[in-house]
């Protein structure tokens, strides 16, 4: 057994190819634990592992041992969008993304009552590359969007059956921002724009979890909304010679809201294997309710804009199931998961745009978890959706029909000692 | 197990790349009731791809006719026959110029600024004088810049020696450059119908019957009458085309007639665009008081010509009246034309010429309206199209309006669309057949097509 080899070649490959992220339900991502990901995406009330650190921080100290938990769900998305007027079909060529989660959790030894820990996640964020020459390339061609969450955490016991537990989040991102201007060179080709950017924001993740110490346990978390803010982004601009003074290049400013997600969950034992999770997501994408770009410098032809998103705030309905197949006197060895959710779409009618293609879907998961040893364990998971949206955007006119395929096979590793 | 788990790994990366593209939905474009088999485009320059004040060869290529047949060839027309210039693209007008583009120019008061120029100092003449005829290969664009309703069955319109003679016309035309005494000269119709009738037309007609007129400033070139014999009034002109269609089954779309007013060259200029300082609004004011005209520092109408205007035949320019693009931007910077010197009547549209000229289009387009219910015909009012344009629409990401060389629709003469703007107006006609025809023809991607190209 040579357990870190696939953990250092998937490391590998995802520091190479940085991490581009799918949308899910706007441009949320719910990647963060291989184990919850094969139950639906639920768990804040069921402890699992380091990643409750990021479900739920009043579990963590439930921790039977310190661990460190790493995992990556590459996302393999296609988005296709039928234009309705001219009937042409255009599609995206994103590059796989790779969320990924990585967790360190230190269980006091002496009073088995607090635990600390260290996240860091990557719950939003999305790359959508569209085709050459696809019919909306003046509101966008490109979108790269990565935002980490590093995340210092405490949890504390406060009765043997409720533990506490607060982190405070650090949230350093990038974007970049491309499409085509609608202003010719003589030769007929079309001047092009990027915008580019680092963000910073700050916020926090609490959480209180309850189990009764049997058939039952309940979680409730909250993280906060975070407000990305890009200080010092740059904007430069291709146009013909005759346009330049109309596009200065230079400096400009944005900010991008996260949403706060205020998570319900629970956890049931029927018997001796099974559990089943259950967990409710208000997540408040009403703060995303315009997109603006101040550019340091404007001119008649550099406005700046403030793009309506209009979003609404959602429920997201999470559910799984977990049976231990083959156990031995140390605990389970094989673990199957299945699960599934619906989640409503926050993007409203008349606000669709081409990065955030979003609509109300339903998804299907699994899940395996082999343990190895009581120090190692591996997991995996499938992820897999469908999801289409018609919709006519007021803003750029486009009216036509995104439809949406997702896989996210994810893999995992954990080691506790 | 480790190997095993990269090879399963890579499977599912090969699978997941491959498996999970959305499958495309099968368009099925059908023609309805309508056979396009073979498609006859008729009307004037703004269907045969005149822009940029001339004809040339890429107008041509995006025109409206082209871009209207080029889309009908997936339900079955057949591909573009044009009577086409030289590839070159030097094009030419009526004066024998050669087209415009966008450079840099050099005022009066030295300032240099991107403004419409002429590509080379003499158009492309020889077309003008060469046949572009071939009797093997019917047009299936008849396109003629400048053709009038009432120009449909005249004889005069290919004969150098009279005053309606139309080069245009003259170098498609079948008798290809009949000199008087060497034959009979046939008209724009016979030639339109020359070796058997279309299936299907579209008619985009009666612009020139009013814009010329709206060009000189309501002072030459007179609208088309309403009423009298066809190649006199437009009613019985246009009547006896469609009756024609019709008794043969063609089948066609017809467009309404525009507001020209409203297009750019009419709208460049504002009408108070007399930006005065403290020293010219004082000088301008002792010219201007003893006549009862005031001036103040900032914006003031411009002084106009208008020779109902009192006892001197100048006053100021009121709120929705016109100055033309032709009027000579060097003389309004330089040497007062517009203040000092009035505006002659030619360049501009006055109130009561602006009400003369939408009634007749309004008496045109009641006539075209009741063609089209009378013969069967698809309906295109085109006006809802220049409708969308003044505060602009949002276009697949883009802002297009009437704004002059920024707008996006308009070629850099202020009236021809340019093709992205032809590819839009092409949309319209596509929306109608399909209404009327219960077709299915997808419409163009208008963004495609090039707009105002900048150096």
């Amino acid at each position: 057994m040579q357990p870190n080899r696939p953990l250092f070649i998937w490391t590998a490959i995802f520091a190479l190819s940085l991490f581009n992220t799918f949308f899910s339900q706007g441009f949320q991502v719910n990647f963060q634990g291989q184990k919850q990901q094969g139950m639906g995406c639920a768990g804040s009330a069921l402890m699992q592992d380091a990643s409750a650190l990021f479900y739920n921080p009043g579990a963590a100290c439930f921790a039977s041992a310190s661990e460190v938990n790493v995992a990556s769900t590459p996302i393999f998305a296609n988005v296709m969008y039928v234009d309705s007027s001219t009937q042409e079909v255009f599609r995206t060529k994103n590059p796989v993304g790779t969320p990924f989660a990585a967790y360190a959790l230190i269980q006091s030894k002496k009073s088995h009552r607090l635990a600390c820990g260290i996240s860091i996640t990557t719950p939003f964020g999305s790359t959508v590359q569209y085709e050459e020459a696809w019919i909306g390339r003046f509101a966008i061609t490109r979108l790269a969007m990565k935002v980490f969450h590093i995340q210092p955490t405490v949890s504390f016991k406060v009765t043997d059956n409720i533990g506490v537990g607060a982190g405070f989040v650090w949230s350093p991102g990038e974007v970049e921002l491309e499409k085509d201007l609608p202003v010719q060179f003589n030769d007929g080709t079309f001047g092009h724009a990027k915008i580019s950017g680092t963000a910073r924001g700050f916020g926090y993740n609490a959480g209180v979890f309850y189990n009764s110490g049997g058939f039952l346990s309940a979680g409730l978390s909250y993280r906060s909304g975070i407000n990305m803010a890009v200080k010092t982004g740059t904007v430069e601009f291709q146009v013909p010679g005759g346009l330049e003074a109309n596009f200065p290049n230079g400096s400009l400013t944005s900010s991008l809201p996260l949403p706060s997600v205020v998570t319900l969950g629970l956890n049931v034992k029927p018997c001796k294997n099974w559990n089943a999770v259950l967990d409710v997501n208000y997540v408040g994408w009403k703060t995303y309710d315009t997109l603006s770009f101040d550019y340091a410098t404007n001119t008649s032809s550099l406005l700046d804009t403030k793009s309506a998103r209009r979003y609404k705030s959602i429920l997201a309905f999470r559910a799984g199931l977990q049976f231990a197949a083959i156990s031995d006197e140390s605990g389970p060895k094989l673990i199957g998961r299945i699960g599934g959710g619906f989640g409503f779409s926050p993007v409203q009618s008349g606000h669709v745009t081409p990065e955030t293609p979003d609509a109300d879907r339903w998804y299907g998961t699994a899940g395996l978890s082999y343990v190895f040893s009581q120090h190692f364990s591996l997991d995996a998971s499938l992820y897999a959706t469908k999801l289409q949206r018609a919709d006519t955007n007021y803003e750029t006119g486009l009216s036509g029909t995104f439809t949406t395929i997702a896989f996210c096979p994810g893999f995992g590793v954990n080691y506790k000692w | 197990m480790v190997n095993l788990m990269r090879q399963v790994y890579f499977l599912i990366v090969f699978v997941m790349l491959v498996a999970c593209k959305p499958k495309a939905p099968e368009n099925v474009y059908t023609a309805g009731e309508a056979d396009f088999s073979s498609f006859t485009a008729i009307g004037d320059g703004h269907t045969g791809g005149y822009m940029d004040d001339a004809l040339y060869r890429d107008g041509q290529e995006n025109s409206l006719g082209t871009l209207l047949q080029r889309q009908l060839t997936l339900v079955g027309a057949s591909d573009v026959s044009v009577p086409w210039m030289e590839t070159g693209n030097i094009g030419v007008n009526w004066n024998g110029q050669a087209r415009l583009l966008l450079g840099y120019k050099t005022d009066c008061l030295n300032n240099t600024s991107l403004s419409p120029l002429r590509l080379s100092p003499q158009g492309e003449l020889s077309s003008l004088s060469t046949s572009a005829y071939n009797p093997s290969s019917k047009f299936s664009n008849f396109g003629v810049p400048g053709l009038r309703t009432i120009d449909l069955v005249s004889f005069l319109l290919g004969n150098l020696n009279f005053v309606n003679y139309n080069p245009f016309f003259a170098r498609l035309s079948k008798d290809q450059f009949n000199f008087p005494g060497s034959g009979s000269f046939s008209t724009y119709q016979e030639n339109v119908f020359d070796g058997g009738y279309p299936s299907f037309c579209s008619i985009y007609l009666g612009i020139e019957d009013v814009l010329p007129f709206a060009k000189s400033g309501a002072t030459s070139n007179p609208m088309s009458p309403v009423a009298g014999l066809p190649g006199i009034g437009f009613e019985e002109s246009l009547g006896q085309l469609c009756q024609q269609l019709h008794a043969q089954n063609v089948k066609a779309v017809i467009a309404t007639i525009p507001n020209v007013s409203e297009w750019p060259f009419f709208n460049t200029i504002p009408y108070n665009g007399l930006k005065l300082d403290e020293d010219k609004a004082a000088s301008l004011n002792q010219i201007y008081n003893p006549l009862g005209f005031s001036f103040v520092v900032g914006d003031n109408p411009f002084m106009i010509a208008d020779p109902n205007a009192g006892m001197f035949g100048v006053r100021p320019a009121l709120p929705g009246e016109k100055i033309l693009l032709s009027a000579p931007l060097d003389s309004v910077r330089c040497y007062q034309m517009g203040s000092v010197f009035p505006f002659r009547n030619e360049f501009v549209l006055t109130l009561d010429e602006l009400n003369e000229i939408q009634t007749r289009i309004d008496q045109f387009n009641a006539i075209i309206r009741q063609k089209a219910v009378a013969y069967g015909f698809a309906l295109v009012e085109a006006q809802n199209f220049y409708n969308k344009l003044p505060s602009g629409f949002a276009y697949n990401g883009v802002t297009l309006s009437a704004k002059f060389v920024s707008g996006g629709v308009f070629s850099l003469d202020g009236i021809h669309l340019n093709p992205r703007g032809n590819a839009l107006l092409a949309n319209e006609f596509i929306k109608s057949i399909n209404h009327s025809f219960k077709s299915n023809i997808p419409l163009i991607n208008a963004l495609m097509f090039n707009a105002v190209l900048f150096p």
